[in-house]
Formats: structure tokens, sequence, C-alpha cells
């Protein structure tokens, strides 16, 4: 029973960080129904930038800068990426974009950081605090914290600025928007650099628990993929709750069955969640247009 | 002509050539190409024509190596009963991934094959009881027969064993190629083909006309998927080793960049960028081998690109751009040191440049240069030929009973309990000012939206709960307010997508082009032209729809429509945008197609052709039903005027 409360425990930050990706996809795929296959390298970039920051500038400052990296690095993906795919309603464009962008990362990350895994200094005690006998990091807590901190900040950013309502109404009908003077195409470059800020925050938030390194993200990037769906790439309460389902699932398949079968519940409840409800367990059905 | 013996060419230097070259490296090359060629024109099936996008299609190359290096392993089966083995286990796991991932619209089947192809190198990894894990499985080469005695009369067979072995596993190599190449061909050319790049045009108008899309495109990424499993299993055997990390992500993008650079949608594409995707490795490997390509592509820009500005002075900023890359490209090249270290860099920069600036490939670049040998001329169409056995009219009973429905879109009431019965025969209008939910009801006619509440009865069965294209299939065609053509495909090919329910043979048929196959598709054709003359467009039966004028798209979407054997036609609106004498023409088609029993639902804001074409008129506003009787009995009624005109006392008329 403890093993079980420790495992949903430790299966919950996990979750978390799974959350912050996929929340990212529906930032992207709101405004523009398209999203970034190389989500797991923004994260990726986010958290060496700020390993390389770290020891010289103190947490403190290093996170704003990782974000200000995030919202900048967005902003290019979607600039080189994507812009020009959405021109000419293209997807098989913007898929393999973002995906070349995300390999010509990963590729310039392992020639500026190395190709091993580096230990990333956490900012809090590294020993577990004890609850009724289920170790938590204080780590994690943190990862928790700041995970529904980031969504929660986007969200009232959204619903209360003006430059949200554009957000919101690009996402509601893009034509529409344009005609009352939203300027939609850079809502869309905005919504992929706050996509890739969160990304990046989740970087950094992850990366004193696990290591971080030039190949962290691809992983990352598929699990946001199966949280998304499972959620519903509509819906922002959908990602948290597919984030934990997924992560607290993937610790016990780790423990029960196999620490090499971790990643294969992931596929299988995508799977099986679009075969039962398509638009995801949270997510509403669109209404075709004729 | 040229075409032809081009091919017959090309035939016969594959035949000749393990025995014109002796150098086994550049066989096993020459092998290792075709066995991509294989994958990518399966790929090309579904990225190409019905543009759904698989970052997945190396697992599945990876599962067909694996089931014949497992099979051997375990069991010891041979590459015979491997190569039917590998392929329909690869179909299956793609039928697996498709049938789930491709119920909805979006980006789904690319994040779903990705992480298939994640999964799947996990799982070999892991499964070591099977697959012997990271370790790998080795296979022998098969020996189809021992020619040695031959080579006294053919001295040209006298070679070593395994030599023997190798030229042997080419040959078979080679006739999968060719077989791959005429089922694909063949398939594309049939009437899945024509699906295929329908769904992709107007995905509504594909289910509309009776053609699923979604079975289409799950048949498309099973197809696909099966090729891939025959890829893998060739290679296991051309290799004679595999691991889990010869089937990675990268593997997969190679495929989509290799039929991306070589050409979507043709066969010589995706050859061609198998053929590039196998020699890059060898460019990346070696830096001066990469300077002198890179320089060459410069050079090749910068000729192409002054070529094309001399003729196209106003584009100038828009070639600049590929060509100054191009050029920085090659300067890069120069300062670099070591190559290894930035391969993956170069490979995703050659992805963005192909995505941006060679969409259409090689062979499309190639073929925008060459004259066009398309047909544009146009045919002789029978309008005899055009109608299917005509069921004459039943007269006065009820084909279609509409009750109390209901259409709710969150707050806003669409259709508010509608009851419409439409009477076997009669064309029956439907009319009311915008907004009052008439292409609603059409909508909810056709199965594209599930009613909140009420029923609809078509020939005494209820029509709720069925897929848009059943219920086509079951006698209801319709037409559309904002045009829906395969832009595409030809006129022909447009309507020949509403006879798709004539076939009677399968697939198999359609990939061994069957006699029965071509019977169909010549009768197929025969009606698709009768039909074009009926609505008098057989003049440009070989034209592409999109480069028809507005209303002569109107008509077209009639033929197409009226190729499924209809019993009801619903027509949006079809008077939209005509001329004048266009409109005449539209008129007396609707009252020919009436003659043919089929009966008719007509929404149009052209009150002189409502009028006169129409036996009874139902009157929509905001979504009630507010008069309904003879056109006469409707133009008088007090309650349309006042919805038409806002209460004044003017008469509807025309």
């Amino acid at each position: 029973m403890q093993i079980l409360a420790q495992l949903i425990v430790s299966g919950i930050a996990v979750g978390m960080i799974y959350g912050v990706i996929a929340f990212g996809y529906q930032l992207t795929f709101a405004t523009s129904k398209t999203l970034n296959f190389g989500q797991g390298e923004a994260l990726m970039l986010g958290s060496l930038v700020g390993w390389s920051l770290v020891a010289y500038t103190g947490y403190l400052i290093m996170l704003p800068v990782v974000l200000a990296f995030g919202l900048l690095q967005g902003a290019v993906v979607e600039r080189l990426g994507v812009r020009q795919a959405i021109k000419t309603k293209s997807e098989a464009g913007w898929i393999m974009a973002t995906i070349a962008l995300g390999i010509i990362f990963r590729n310039l990350a392992e020639n500026i950081w190395g190709r091993d895994a580096l230990k990333f200094p956490s900012p809090l005690p590294e020993a577990p605090l004890s609850f009724m006998g289920v170790n938590v990091l204080p780590m994690e807590l943190v990862i928790v914290v700041g995970a529904l901190a980031m969504m929660l900040a986007v969200e009232v950013f959204n619903r209360r600025s003006i430059y949200g309502r554009a957000f919101v109404a690009t996402a509601g009908d893009r034509d529409a928007a344009g005609l009352v003077g939203v300027n939609t195409s850079l809502v869309i470059t905005f919504s992929y650099a706050m996509s890739s800020m969160a990304a990046a925050f989740a970087g950094v938030l992850i990366a004193p628990v696990t290591l971080t390194g030039a190949s962290m993200g691809g992983v990352l990037g598929l699990k946001g993929f199966a949280v998304a769906i499972i959620g519903g790439l509509s819906s922002g309460f959908g990602v948290v709750v597919g984030g934990l389902i997924l992560g607290i699932t993937e610790n016990l398949t780790g423990f029960y069955l196999s620490t090499g079968y971790k990643d294969v519940p992931g596929l299988l409840l995508l799977l099986l969640v679009l075969s039962l409800k398509p638009s995801g367990l949270f997510g509403k059905a669109a209404i075709k247009k004729v | 002509m040229l075409n032809s013996s081009l091919k017959a060419l090309a035939l016969a230097a594959l035949a000749v050539f393990p025995f014109a070259i002796s150098s086994p490296y550049y066989l096993h090359l020459l092998v290792v190409i075709m066995i991509y060629s294989v994958v990518t024109l399966g790929l090309d099936v579904v990225f190409g024509y019905t543009g759904e996008v698989s970052v997945g299609h190396a697992a599945l190359f990876g599962i067909g190596a694996y089931t014949a290096g497992v099979l051997a392993d375990s069991l010891g089966i041979n590459f015979w009963w491997a190569l039917p083995a590998g392929v329909i286990v690869a179909a299956g796991f793609g039928a697996l991934l498709a049938l789930p991932a491709l119920r909805v619209t979006g980006p789904y089947l690319a994040m779903v094959t990705l992480a298939f192809g994640t999964i799947v190198q996990i799982l070999i990894n892991e499964m070591t009881f099977l697959t012997e894990g990271p370790l790998g499985i080795a296979l022998k080469r098969p020996l189809v027969f021992d020619w040695r005695p031959f080579a006294d009369v053919l001295p040209f067979l006298k070679m070593p064993a395994k030599k023997m072995a190798d030229v042997q596993f080419y040959y078979i190599v080679v006739i999968a190629l060719v077989l791959t190449l005429l089922v694909v061909s063949r398939l594309l050319a049939s009437r899945f083909g024509r699906a295929f790049e329908a769904l992709r045009d107007s995905p509504i108008a594909c289910d509309c006309m009776g053609v699923s899309v979604y079975k289409h495109k799950v048949l498309a990424f099973v197809i696909s998927a099966g090729f891939a499993g025959l890829g893998g299993v060739l290679f296991a055997y051309s290799e004679l080793y595999i691991a889990p990390n010869n089937f990675g992500f990268d593997l997969s993008i190679t495929f989509l960049l290799a039929v991306t650079m070589g050409g979507r949608k043709s066969r010589a594409g995706p050859i061609i960028g198998a053929a590039v995707v196998v020699f890059l490795p060898n460019l990346l490997a070696d830096i001066q081998l990469f300077r002198i390509a890179a320089g060459i592509v410069a050079a090749v820009a910068v000729a192409g690109g002054a070529v094309h500005m001399f003729r196209k002075p106003e584009e100038r900023g828009r070639i600049a751009i590929p060509v100054a890359l191009c050029v920085a490209f090659f300067v890069f090249a120069l300062y670099l040191e070591r190559i290894t270290d930035y391969k993956l860099t170069i490979f995703g920069l050659m992805i963005l440049f192909v995505v941006y600036y060679l969409p259409d490939g090689i062979y499309g670049f190639v073929r925008q240069i060459l004259p066009s040998q398309r047909l544009k001329h146009g045919i002789a169409g029978n309008e005899a030929a055009a109608w299917a056995s005509a069921a004459p009219a039943t007269g006065g009973e009820a084909l279609l009973e509409v009750q109390q429905i209901v259409m709710q879109f969150g707050g806003l009431k669409a259709l508010d309990r509608v009851d419409l019965s439409i009477r076997a025969g009669t064309v029956h209008g439907l009319i009311g000012p915008n907004g009052s939910g008439k292409s609603t009801m059409m909508n909810v006619l056709t199965g594209i939206y599930t009613p909140t509440a009420g029923s609809v009865v078509f020939l005494g069965s209820p029509v709720g709960g069925h897929t848009p294209s059943d219920i086509a299939g079951r006698g209801i065609a319709r037409t559309f307010q904002n045009v829906q053509l395969f832009a595409e495909l030809t006129l022909l090919e447009n309507v020949m997508v509403g006879l798709h329910h004539t076939y009677k043979g399968g697939m198999a048929g359609a990939a061994l082009c069957s006699p029965r196959e071509r019977r169909e598709e010549l009768a197929a054709r025969t009606r698709a032209a009768g039909l074009l003359r009926f609505v008098g467009l057989d003049g440009a039966a070989h034209e592409e729809a999109r480069n028809l004028p507005y209303g002569k798209q109107r008509l077209l979407e009639i033929a197409r429509a009226l190729a499924l054997d209809p019993k009801l036609l619903l027509l949006d609106e079809p008077a939209a945008g005509l001329t004048a004498p266009d409109i005449q023409d539209l008129m007396r088609i609707i009252r020919k197609i009436r003659d043919h029993g089929i009966t008719m639902v007509l929404i149009e804001h052209h009150m002189d052709v409502v009028m006169s074409v129409c036996d009874t008129v139902s009157v929509l506003d905001f979504g009630q039903k507010i008069a309904e009787g003879t056109p006469g009995e409707v133009q008088r009624d007090e309650k349309v005027l006042s919805a038409y005109l806002g209460g004044s006392h003017a008469t509807v008329a025309a």
C-alpha cells in the first residue's frame, strides 16, 4: 500500500511536466491548428540554457532569462517552420518543418553542451521529506506548484488582458478575428512563443530531479502528445488530468512490469482514447461547417 | 511513346547491371535504393495522395524486417514465407494505428505514428525472448537455384557462390520493385486513387458521394504499411543482420524527405528521392565530396535563378532568397571542419529547404519545365448513357419524412420542430430568408449534422445514426451552397468519384487490373461522359475542375450528384452566381432530372426558378416552418410576405 502511494506521488510530479508540455501544444493548436513537433527540444534548450546560467547568476535571475529565451525560441520556430505552411495550408509542410527544426536544435545542443547527461544543481535540499512513510522530494512539490502556476498565469493573461483576448478571438475564429483588426499572424507567433516558454520553464523545473542533456527532449515531447490527445487538444483542465493519468500509469507499469516497458502505456492509452472518445477525455467535438 | 521506351530502357539496364558492374558495393547500394523505393512508393499513397503524414514508417519497415528475422531465427521459416508474413503483420499494425488515429481530422496520425515509432524500438529492445534485443538477428541469404552447372554454356554466369546469391537476391528485389510499381500505379489510377485525391480536396463532398473518407484513409494507410513491411523483409535479407537502431525516428524522417524531395504524387519521384537519401550518408561522410556537392547545388541554383529572373523579373525577391541560401550553404560547407558533428543539422536544413523551395520535389520541378502531356480536349459523351435503368416516379407517396426535427447549436435553435414530407417524383422547394435554417436542414438530411431531436425517415427506414457516406449510398445526393468540387481532378474524374458505387470488384481486382475492373472502369467512364454531356460540360471533360468558371462548377456538382443514382437529390442554391442564360439551362436540367424519376429538394433564392419548377414549397423562418403549399399559395401567404419583406403588403414576385 505504501509502495503504491509512493508510486502515485512520484508519478504526479512527472505527470505535471507532461501536462505543461501538452499545454504548450494546446496554445498553438488553438490559434493555428498546428503544433510544434520539436516541443521536446524547446524544453531541452530551456533546461540547458538554465544549466549554463545558474552557476553564475543564481536561480532568481536565471529563471526570467530562460523564460525570455523560450519566448524567442518559440517565435523563431513559428517564423521559420510554420508561417509559410499556414499560408499555403500545407499540413505536411509544418509537420516536417517543425520536425526539421527540432533535429537542428538537438544537433546544435549536442555540439554546444556535449552528448552526455548533465547534473542540474537543485535549488532545494535533495533529502526527501517523509509524509506517513511516503517520500516526497522538495523539488517535486515545486514542480507541481510551478506547473499549475504557469498554466494559471497564462489562462489569467488570456482572459484578462487585451492581448489575451486577441488570442482567444483568434482561437475562436481566425478569419473573423482578422476582420475586426486582430493581427492574427502575430497572435500565432505569440502563441508559439508562449508555448515554448512553457516548455522551457518545464525544462528548468524537471532538470534538478532527472538530469539534463541534449537528448532529454524527444521522449518528453512524445509524452506531451499522448497527454494532449488523452486530455483533449482543447481542454486546459484535460491536460492536467491527462498528465496525472499518464505519469502515474507509467510509474505503476515501471514498478510492477518492468522499467523497460515504462513508455508503452502512453501509446496504448492514446490509441484507447482515440478509439473511444476521439476528441479527448475532456475535449469538445468540433462542429463541421459546410 | 517516349515514356514506354524509357521504361523498357530502365528495365533492361536493371537486368544487365549485375553482370556489367562487378563491384559488390554498387550492387548492394542499388538493392538498398530499390528497397527504399518500395517503401517510399507506398508512403506516397498516404503522404502524397491523402495528405496524411506518417512519422512511423521506419517502425513499420522494422516490423517487416523483424517478422522475417524472428521467423527465421525462432522457427526456421524461410524467406519466401517471410515475404507475405511481413506484409500482413505490418499491414495489421498499420490498421491498429490508423483505425483510431484517423477518426478525427488533424495532425493525429502524425502524432500517433511518431509515438508508435518510439515504442516499437523500445519493444524490440525489450522483448529479448523474441527479438534478441539490442544484439540483433543475423539471417542467411536465400539461393533460388544453383546456376553454376550452366556456366560452361553461358560464361557470364560463372561466379563464386556468394556472388551468385547476391545477384539472385538483386533480381528478387528488382521484381519486388516492379510489382510494387505496377500495383501502386494501378491502384492509384483506379477508383481508389481517385477517392484518395478527392478526399483531400473536399472531404465533405467525398463523404456525400458515398465514398467514406475515413474508410479510404485507413485503406491508404494499411496499403502503405503493407509496402513498408515488404521493404522491411527485403531489407532484413539484404543486410543479413538487423538491430533495433536500424529503424529509428531518423529513418522515418528520411522516408518522408525522400518522397517530398523526389516529388509527391508520382512514381518517379519517390524512386528519385530514395536514390538521393541512400547516397546522402556517403555524401555527409566525406567533407570533400560534401563541399563539391554543395558547390554544384549552389551553381545550379545561381544558374537556374538567373534564368528564372530573366524570364520573370517581377519575382526577383522570391527567387533571390533560395539562391542566396544555396550559396550561403556552400560557404558554410567550406568553413565546416568536422562534418560528422553537424550531420543532423545539415539533414534538418535540407528538409527545411525542400519543404519551402521544392515542395513539388525534383520530379515536379522537372515536370514543370517539360511541356505538359496531359490531354485537354473534350470527349464525345452520349446523353443516353447517362442514366441508370430509369425508375419511373412512384408518384404521391412520401419518399422522405422529416418529423419534429430540432437542431440546436449551443443556445441557438437552427431548426425548431420542423416537419417536412417530400413526395416521390416532385420538386420540393425550400425557401426562407438567410439564416432561416435551410442549409442546416440539408446537413441534417445528409447526416453531416446529427439532429438534437426528431426523426428523418427515408424510404421507410430511419436515417438517424448513419454516416454521410451510408446515407449517400442509400440514395440521397446533394450539391453544396459553397461549391465543393475535387479541384485537382478533371471533370470526368469528379463525376467518376460519384460513380464509385457502381464498381462491384474489390481492391485486388483494381491492383491486378482484372477484366472485370477494366469493364467496370470503361462503363463508368462512358456514363460519366454521358452525365457531362447532360449538363453540357463534355467539351471540357479533361480540364481540371478548379479551372472551370463558377457557374459551370455548379453544373458539374449536379452531374456528380446524379452519378450516385440518387432517389432524392438535394440542390443547395444551384442558381447562385449563375447568369441569366445559365439559369434557363439550369431550369431545363432540373425538369429533365425530374422526368427521369428523381425527386428533388431545391433551396433557392431566385423566386422565378422556385415558382416555375417546384410542385410544393415550404418556407422556413428562424428555424420554424411558417408556410407550405403550392408556389401560388405560398406567394400569397401573409406570414411569408412579412418574413421576406418585414410586414409590407408587396407581393413576392420575381
